[in-house]
């Protein structure tokens, strides 16, 4: 499947670059995150929880970043693999400033696969939307200053800005850089 | 006793059903260990490793089996079941994949454990490594070559076939009106309610091996089996539990569960289930339909065919076990009812990184249908005669029967026409859904802003192919009447309709008759449910077996009578003298004499014994005859007997949605004698609804990496009650088949075979624009009238 989107992130166009590549900051504020470790240049090991309905499970894999262009541009590849299924990713991302602000716009070719793949776009499509809001106020909050409340979605949602709509597919992933945190960061419950 | 044969009686095993009392596949061993399959995530993956050793302290695991764990026949590729010389490269998968995955869904490692639970537990646990590999995903993929599914099958192509009768080229040429057209069909699946699932017993003992599986094909299964695990067949037994649908996906044998379980039951000296959930039945059974087809077309000025080109492309999926029987049949049974001056077919049968595809109820008829009559409203369109009319123009008339076209079916065997009336079912059709007056009701729906079309389609459908099915027939000395028969049942009701015949063949109440099907242990003999065979192939088996019966038993009670046997006759189970009240024995008591016996073990019995009858001179079992009051006798026909039909709908299109609403739905259907009209229309009914799927809900929705996304309930839209046409208008014609004992033509797939080109007739009628592709939904309704009214 093939997505894009955009988001605005409340900092200067530095600050965002760098946030979204402190894998601290990733890793608090991708949902279900339980490991984001380097590996390598431009390469992290990745181990979220996630799932959607009956296909919950946790998924391990590789994240690699690469063709940076620093404050403008890079793109990642994501491969993982749980229970549920497969995900194949590839994110090409973009940042510009307006504003004072930073546009962070992003279109990915995703390929889902197993179980989770035929449970239908339906419901990973209203998941990711969520996933989506909930990732960039969290690290919109890392950025503005806002106390983060460690890995608690529920408690981190509540202090979130007004949820913003972003097109479904996979956001997380595109914008920040990890899209497993994007597409499996979170229980549905 | 009134006759049985035509009465539509209910359906004897509806209680058992209706009340829960039927037993399947997972009714059945639950005390057996359970299996759990790791199956590909991936459309097409070569496989790099699997690490069980996470799954190795799952409590409860008994096994793991991977492909390096299948020995002999077993480590080889599972069969090609109809090979065919056109077949030219075709491909098989491994029980479990050795090194390449081709398809989502394919088994990779199977897991055996205490119980379903722990198996699936432990199954999770398993990691497999895969380098993906780049998908050929539907036909357009498949056709471009650019990416093969199997290294060695250029051109993804396994099979090409040409037929063709007169000179097509020259036909063409001369013809004086000329269309092209290019028509598809997408892939969809049969889904039964009840998935697959095997259960097997090892007796170490006696090195048997007991199989219970919900198969269309108890014999197929136990021979496969056989020669896969190296057993003799006589150690070999299969029994077909209650099953609940087969459709065709079923028909497919071994599956790789139906050899990986007895494998592990002998292995593990227990007995082990496999029962298939809902979601690998989408991803691990099979599909159908998936045809791209391109058509010539010559006629004359009144629409009469003088030459048809036809050239398709089929998707058959990852492997071929089951040949190039689909493209076969579109080939053939694309004809219909029609005769073309001249006629050409030719199919490439292509691989795809998609589930393997087999047949699906109707079996490359409603792709065939769906052709032949497009085609024919094109005609009609084109010459702006009545689309009823341009069908009549092109009939094979009753007095050209038997038809033969020079070509040759899915059985191997010459495609000729038995008999059928077409002009007389089309007369009323047309009568049973009011086609004539059709534009009346267009008028006034028109005045009310609404918009109606009607449609019609015809087919032919061979049924009954061979080689043979067989049946046993057995008098007990209670009267009783046991009859067997091989093939196997899903749904059919081969309880009623068998009895029904033996009922009337022997003349005993239809309750005393059981009718047993689908045992090797009853009946070990037989071919399989399939191609609306059952009636046709059993029936007449069973109807000649309980002549054999009936014949021994009018001779055995003319003996006992001191009559003749031509003055007997059998009446509720009784054979009396003809006019000679008092004079008759019950058909028990002949099953008691019939078996001369030394030991008495009731009072009935003592009158078989050897001081009561039987000549001295003689030996008690004469040198042509042999003990018991039973028959078994086999029925082979020359070719298949062709049945037809004719569809008609009339749909409302909404406005503004698009919706597709159906207003009536007639179906005037010729399957010869029908041993049971109630069970007749119930086929019907069920197809129809079947074919409502097809036509306007049901599709594979495969992604270009050849992930199934729709592979649930919640979005493959089976239609309920409430999309099915609320009364199906029913009328039947009985041309019986000269072929067969009892004059019957198949009905089981013929509800669903016009469906697709009859709703694309409907519709195109009430829009004006081409309907070119099936199924159709109001969404692509909805943007060909956007590009329609682009276009103009």
């Amino acid at each position: 499947m093939k997505i894009a989107g955009e988001a605005t992130l409340h900092a200067p166009i530095d600050r965002v670059w760098h946030a979204l590549g402190d894998p601290a900051i990733l890793a608090s504020a991708i949902p279900g995150c339980e490991r984001l470790e380097p590996a390598g240049p431009g390469t992290y090991l990745m181990t979220v929880t996630a799932g959607v309905a009956s296909t919950e499970g946790t998924y391990s894999g590789t994240v690699r970043v690469y063709e940076r262009q620093p404050q403008s541009s890079f793109a990642i590849n994501a491969n993982a693999a749980g229970v549920p299924g497969t995900l194949g990713t590839d994110v090409r991302v973009r940042l510009s400033e307006v504003d004072g602000s930073t546009l962070v716009s992003y279109d990915a070719d995703a390929a889902v696969g197993g179980l989770i793949g035929g449970v239908g776009l339906r419901l990973l499509t209203t998941v990711l939307q969520k996933t989506a809001d909930e990732f960039f106020a969290a690290v919109d909050n890392a950025l503005t200053g806002n106390a983060l409340t460690g890995n608690a979605p529920a408690a981190r949602r509540a202090e979130a800005p007004a949820p913003r709509r972003f097109p479904p597919g996979v956001l997380v992933g595109a914008a920040a850089g990890f899209a497993l945190g994007a597409i499996w960061g979170r229980r549905v419950r | 006793m009134t006759q049985l044969f035509g009465a539509p009686i209910p359906r004897r095993e509806d209680r058992r059903f209706l009340t829960g009392a039927a037993g399947f596949l997972d009714d059945l061993g639950h005390d057996a260990l359970a299996v759990a399959l790791v199956r590909s995530p991936h459309a097409h993956a070569r496989l790099v490793d699997i690490d069980v050793s996470g799954a190795l302290d799952v409590a409860g695991l008994i096994a793991i089996y991977t492909y390096d764990d299948l020995a002999g026949a077993l480590a080889e590729p599972l069969p090609l079941l109809i090979p065919h010389p056109a077949l030219t490269h075709g491909r098989t998968a491994y029980a479990l994949a050795r090194d390449e995955v081709n398809h989502v869904g394919e088994p990779v490692a199977m897991v055996v454990a205490r119980d379903r639970y722990l198996a699936e537990d432990a199954a999770e646990r398993i990691v497999v490594s895969y380098e993906p590999l780049p998908a050929v995903v539907g036909i357009e993929a498949a056709r471009r070559a650019d990416r093969l599914v199997h290294d060695d099958v250029p051109g993804n192509v396994g099979a090409n076939d040409t037929q063709a009768y007169g000179d097509v080229d020259a036909a063409l040429a001369s013809a004086p009106h000329r269309l092209s057209l290019d028509l598809a069909v997408e892939r969809s699946a049969s889904t039964p309610l009840e998935t697959r699932g095997v259960l097997a017993e090892w007796d170490t003992e006696s090195g048997r091996l007991r199989i219970w599986s919900s198969t269309q094909t108890a014999t197929g299964l136990r021979a496969a089996v056989a020669a896969k695990l190296g057993l003799d067949l006589t150690n070999v037994e299969v029994i077909t539990p209650d099953i609940g649908g087969g459709f065709g996906v079923k028909i497919v044998h071994p599956w790789p569960e139906e050899l990986l379980v007895p494998m592990a039951a002998r292995a593990l000296g227990r007995p082990v289930k496999f029962t298939e959930d809902r979601g690998e039945h989408f991803v691990a059974a099979a599909h159908e339909r998936a045809q791209l087809h391109h058509v010539e077309v010559g006629f004359d000025d009144e629409g009469r065919i003088v030459g048809l080109d036809v050239r398709f492309w089929h998707d058959h999926g990852a492997y071929t076990p089951y040949g190039v029987i689909i493209p076969i049949v579109t080939s053939t049974q694309l004809l219909g009812p029609y005769k073309p001056g001249a006629y050409r077919v030719e199919y490439d049968s292509l691989y795809t990184n998609t589930v393997i595809v087999t047949p699906y109820r109707g079996a490359g008829r409603p792709q065939g249908a769906f052709v032949m009559e497009r085609t024919m409203d094109a005609i009609a369109h084109e010459l702006g005669i009545d689309r009823a009319a341009v069908r009549e123009m092109n009939f094979i008339q009753p007095d050209e029967m038997p038809y033969d076209f020079g070509l040759t079916f899915q059985d191997g065997r010459p495609l000729r026409y038995d008999s059928g009336d077409y002009p007389a079912t089309l007369e009323k059709l047309k009568k049973l859904v009011g086609w004539d007056a059709f534009e009346m009701v267009r008028e006034a729906a028109r005045a009310e802003g609404r918009r109606v079309g009607i449609g019609l389609a015809c087919y032919v459908e061979g049924t009954g192919v061979g080689p043979y099915e067989g049946g046993h027939v057995l008098i007990e000395t209670s009267g009783k009447v046991k009859v067997a028969t091989g093939l196997t049942t899903q749904g059919q009701g081969h309880q009623t309709v068998f009895a029904q015949i033996v009922a009337d063949e022997l003349g005993v109440p239809i309750s005393d008759i059981e009718v047993v099907t689908g045992d090797t242990r009853r009946f070990p003999y037989a071919v399989g449910t399939f191609a609306s065979r059952s009636a046709v192939m059993s029936g007449s088996a069973i109807a000649l077996a309980a002549r054999n019966v009936r014949e021994k038993a009018l001779r055995v009670a003319a003996e006992a009578l001191e009559a003749d046997v031509g003055d007997l006759e059998i009446v509720a189970g009784v054979v009396r003298v003809k006019g000679n009240p008092g004079a008759e024995i019950a058909l028990g008591t002949v099953a008691v004499l019939s078996n001369p016996l030394r030991y008495a073990f009731d009072e009935a019995s003592q009158a078989a014994t050897q001081f009561v009858v039987g000549d001295p001179d003689k030996p008690p079992v004469a040198d042509d005859d042999e003990p018991g009051l039973e028959g078994r006798d086999y029925y082979s026909p020359p070719h298949a007997t062709f049945a037809n039909g004719m569809h008609a709908v009339i749909v409302e299109t909404d406005p503004d949605t698009a919706e597709i609403r159906i207003l009536k739905y007639a179906v005037v259907h010729d399957c010869g004698n029908l041993i049971n009209p109630r069970i007749v229309e119930g086929q019907i009914h069920g197809g129809v609804a079947q074919g409502v799927g097809g036509a306007l809900y049901e599709r594979m929705a495969y992604d270009e990496q050849g992930q199934l996304q729709n592979a649930s309930f919640m979005d493959f839209l089976m239609p309920y009650v409430t999309e099915v046409p609320h009364g199906i208008d029913i009328d039947h014609l009985e041309t019986p088949s000269p072929l067969n004992p009892l004059g019957v033509k198949g009905a089981g797939e013929a509800g669903v075979i016009p469906s697709a080109a009859v709703f694309a007739s409907a519709i195109e009628d009430a829009e004006g624009v081409r309907i070119t592709s099936m199924p159709i939904s109001p969404s692509e309704l909805f943007e060909l009238r956007r590009t329609h009214e682009d276009r103009r």
